[in-house]
């Protein structure tokens, strides 16, 4: 008698148990894939923000280089240029060929500062040349929480089990923030000795 | 049988988690409080007075300004990325407001870097944090004297935090360290844009309703007690360091130097 209980008793319970890890699995990997989802939107708006903050920056630092150097047309051109292109991309790859352009431009004209040693002792010119390493150095981390997040989040959705969840919601894999080969090689700016 | 080898399981498994952090950070050096020297080079009156004028700056604001100093930031490539993931695994700064600063220097690369919390950008943008290094400590960096640079540093910083918050930091051995810059600065007359700064805070702490000197002196020598030497304290809110950090997040923002 005990044991006949028994016999439909447990059975009952490991399905109950099974159902019951299953439902709260699929609650909690939506919510994941979801909150993934969201960390990247976030961490991207960091990116953004970044990305206009040195775009701003540009207007100062070149009209102080201008009064120093006015004859390097060229240097404020590709810069005005890459500027332009930035403003005017919206998804992540043309943003991210537009600020590697802007970069590798900028990098030219703190090239060109190196001859102008009046410059470089300008008070004016050291701030904005720390505003503008500061953002860099902003743009650098959004940049690599960003991917860091790109990289959980694609890897979750093509990933058994997740991805039949991530199917379902309509998910999709996230472009990177690429960085190019030049940008990287970005003359690091010494201020010592 | 089978329950000792789940138990084991689990204790394994446990070691694994707790282990895991541990590997993870271990170039991160270890903080001791407000002022973490591992190159030894601040002397102990100083560390006094950072460490006391940085616990009155979190007791009245949540702002939290850390000092530290390491031989080398090696296997980090850059003072940047190294003050960064130290910054933020120490979680300097209220959890949210993110106003936390620290103040690096790696004695053996001759790299500087002050690194400033989201929540204080406003207050030290990164032009400012440039000619406070320039300014208040490179010089003295360049000649060694460690402690100083990383004194006065401290001093701008924290009055710049001061403003921001709109309070006045009343410790003594701050205050007579303010006024020391100040006439130092004075006389030696070497000039800057950042030095401007904090002569307005230094004459906006004055005439801020306390002209007499020898009064300050006397409110902040009775003031002095609560820190019982630094530590401890009979202030409100915690006092000394024994909870560690706020959990303040950092983006990069800041500045660098080498010397």
């Amino acid at each position: 008698m005990n044991k006949k209980v028994l016999y439909i008793l447990v059975p009952v319970l490991v399905l109950l148990l099974i159902a019951g890890s299953l439902f709260s699995w699929y609650i909690n990997t939506r919510n994941q894939l979801v909150y993934l989802e969201e960390n990247i939107d976030a961490s991207w708006a960091e990116v953004d923000n970044q990305l206009q903050r040195r775009s701003d920056l540009i207007p100062n630092i070149v009209s102080t280089v201008k009064g120093f150097a006015s004859q390097e047309k060229e240097v404020f051109t590709n810069i005005a240029n890459a500027r332009a292109k930035l403003a005017g991309a919206s998804t992540v790859s043309e943003k991210a060929e537009g600020a590697n352009q802007l970069e590798g431009a900028l990098s030219r004209l703190l090239v060109v500062v190196e001859n102008y040693p009046q410059l470089k002792s300008d008070q004016n010119f050291i701030r904005l040349q720390d505003e503008l390493a500061g953002t860099e150095n902003r743009l650098a981390v959004a940049r690599k929480r960003y991917n860091d997040g790109v990289k959980i989040f694609n890897a979750k959705i093509r990933m058994i089990p997740a991805s039949i969840i991530a199917g379902n919601m309509g998910l999709e894999k996230k472009p990177y923030f690429e960085v190019s080969e030049t940008a990287k090689e970005l003359p690091k700016v010494d201020f010592g000795s | 049988m089978m329950k000792i080898s789940r138990i084991k399981l689990k204790i394994l498994l446990m070691l694994f988690i707790l282990a895991l952090p541990g590997f993870i950070s271990a170039e991160i050096p270890k903080s001791s409080g407000f002022v973490t020297d591992l190159s030894g080079v601040i002397n102990s009156s100083d560390k006094e007075m950072i460490e006391a004028a940085a616990t009155e700056v979190r007791d009245k604001t949540g702002a939290e300004i850390a000092v530290l100093t390491v031989k080398t930031i090696e296997p980090y490539g850059s003072i940047e990325e190294f003050a960064l993931d130290t910054a933020s695994q120490w979680g300097i700064g209220e959890k949210g407001k993110d106003n936390g600063v620290l103040i690096v220097v790696s004695t053996g690369e001759r790299k500087l870097r002050i690194e400033v919390g989201y929540g204080l950008e406003g207050a030290i943008p990164d032009g400012l944090a440039g000619s406070i290094m320039d300014d208040y400590m490179v010089p003295y960096l360049r000649s060694n004297d460690y402690s100083s640079g990383l004194k006065t540093g401290f001093i701008a910083v924290a009055s710049l935090v001061a403003k921001e918050y709109n309070i006045e930091i009343e410790g003594s051995s701050y205050r007579e360290s303010l006024q020391s810059m100040q006439t130092g600065r004075n006389s030696s007359g070497s000039s800057g844009g950042g030095m401007s700064i904090l002569f307005i805070i230094f004459i906006l702490f004055i005439s801020g309703g306390r002209l007499f000197w020898p009064l300050i002196f006397l409110s902040s020598m009775s003031g002095r007690r609560g820190y019982g030497g630094g530590f401890g304290s009979s202030f409100g809110g915690g006092g000394g360091f024994s909870g560690g950090f706020g959990g303040g997040g950092f983006g990069g923002g800041g500045a660098s130097r080498g010397f």
